[in-house]
């Protein structure tokens, strides 16, 4: 059946080309009047060039053009939701925490907003470990304070072994790596809840006979925004100079976003209230 | 019949006292690598790092030692793979 449709449309295109074409003006310079061939036929019709066949096949080819595109751009669309919802999960490590410092004064995580923070778990007893990746925070801080980009970042040492790690302890522990670090301990449940938070293991070992003991850890350096989220982390393998390199790389697309956001806010603004404020 | 000093130590180890029992462990070390892992010929050294250090950072190194290297011999020698027999 489509064979034979495919051929009548066939055939009657062949008998309009050559009645269309016009033989005298084969040879003809650009002096000569040229003749148009004259459409005795109507356009539409059974003889025209468009026929309820063509406006059929070309509406079919249109409507698939168009949900081709639609289709196109609901995967745009959904490939734009993706991208928000990891950003979205990337803020599901961290969050609040209420701790103790040195003095025992409740220590708010709210009470670092503004300051970028780099966050270690580790415990005072820790053999080797723990030691060296406070001693490349240390190096890490001190770096990031030579730099101009530098908005302010505060290290904090939180103890994954409370019950050895009083405030105290932990304050003339910290101390010793750098003076501007901040040491927090806290109840067993208060280390949980922050440990849970920052999807920080750790795990008591089997005690000795002096009641000694090594805590297994995760050792991982996390970095918060000012706005108190989380943003990278840094495992043992990264060097204090990739840590500053990151954490600066960090810092300048922080401003950058908020630069655009507090320019798109003073546009949408603008037009509002219809007149121009000049940012500096 | 061990003999350690640090072990009731409740506290935690000072910035020295870290420093010492490190360097006290590294000549340990360096004795057992030179004298082919035969602990007999060390043991002043081996009195020496347990004195330094924590009963169990003696534990933790020692088994970092054999881990450490385990690992050598493995970045030296290839390991077989299990399926091939």
């Amino acid at each position: 059946m489509s064979y034979f449709c495919s051929r009548i449309i066939f055939q009657r295109f062949q008998i309009k080309q050559i009645k269309k074409f016009n033989f005298s003006n084969v040879s003809g310079g650009p002096n000569k009047h040229v003749e148009f061939p004259k459409r005795n036929k109507p356009i539409f019709g059974k003889d025209g060039p468009i026929t309820w066949k063509t406006v059929g096949i070309t509406g079919v080819l249109g409507a698939g053009m168009v949900t081709y595109l639609l289709y196109l751009k609901e995967e745009q669309e959904e490939k734009q939701r993706r991208e928000r919802k990891r950003q979205l999960g990337k803020a599901q490590i961290g969050g609040p925490f209420e701790l103790l410092d040195g003095s025992n004064n409740i220590v708010k995580s709210e009470q670092f907003l503004g300051k970028w923070m780099l966050i270690y778990f580790g415990f005072s007893h820790c053999p080797d470990i723990c030691p060296d990746e406070l001693e490349k925070m240390a190096l890490v801080v001190d770096n990031l304070e030579k730099e101009d980009m530098n908005t302010g970042i505060q290290g904090i040492f939180i103890t994954v072994d409370p019950d050895r790690d009083t405030p105290k302890i932990v304050d003339k522990y910290i101390k010793e790596f750098s003076s501007k670090f901040i040491g927090l301990s806290g109840t067993s449940d208060q280390i949980q809840q922050v440990c849970k938070r920052y999807r920080v293991y750790y795990s008591p070992g089997k005690k000795d006979v002096d009641n000694d003991y090594i805590v297994d850890h995760t050792i991982i350096m996390y970095l918060v925004n000012p706005e108190g989220e989380f943003i990278d982390y840094f495992g043992q393998n990264k060097t204090a100079d990739e840590i500053v390199e990151h954490i600066l790389l960090h810092m300048f697309k922080f401003k950058q976003e908020k630069g655009s956001l507090l320019s798109n806010t003073l546009e949408k603004i603008n037009s509002l209230s219809g007149k121009k404020i000049v940012t500096s | 019949m061990k003999y350690n000093i640090m072990s009731s130590k409740e506290e935690f180890l000072s910035k020295n006292e870290r420093t010492k029992c490190w360097s006290s462990r590294d000549h340990f070390w360096e004795c057992l690598r030179s004298n082919n892992d035969k602990a007999d010929k060390c043991t002043d050294l081996r009195l020496i790092y347990e004195s330094s250090c924590p009963v169990q950072w003696v534990k933790h190194f020692d088994r970092k030692y054999n881990y450490l290297k385990f690992k050598e011999k493995m970045e030296k020698d290839g390991y077989e793979p299990l399926n091939e027999k």
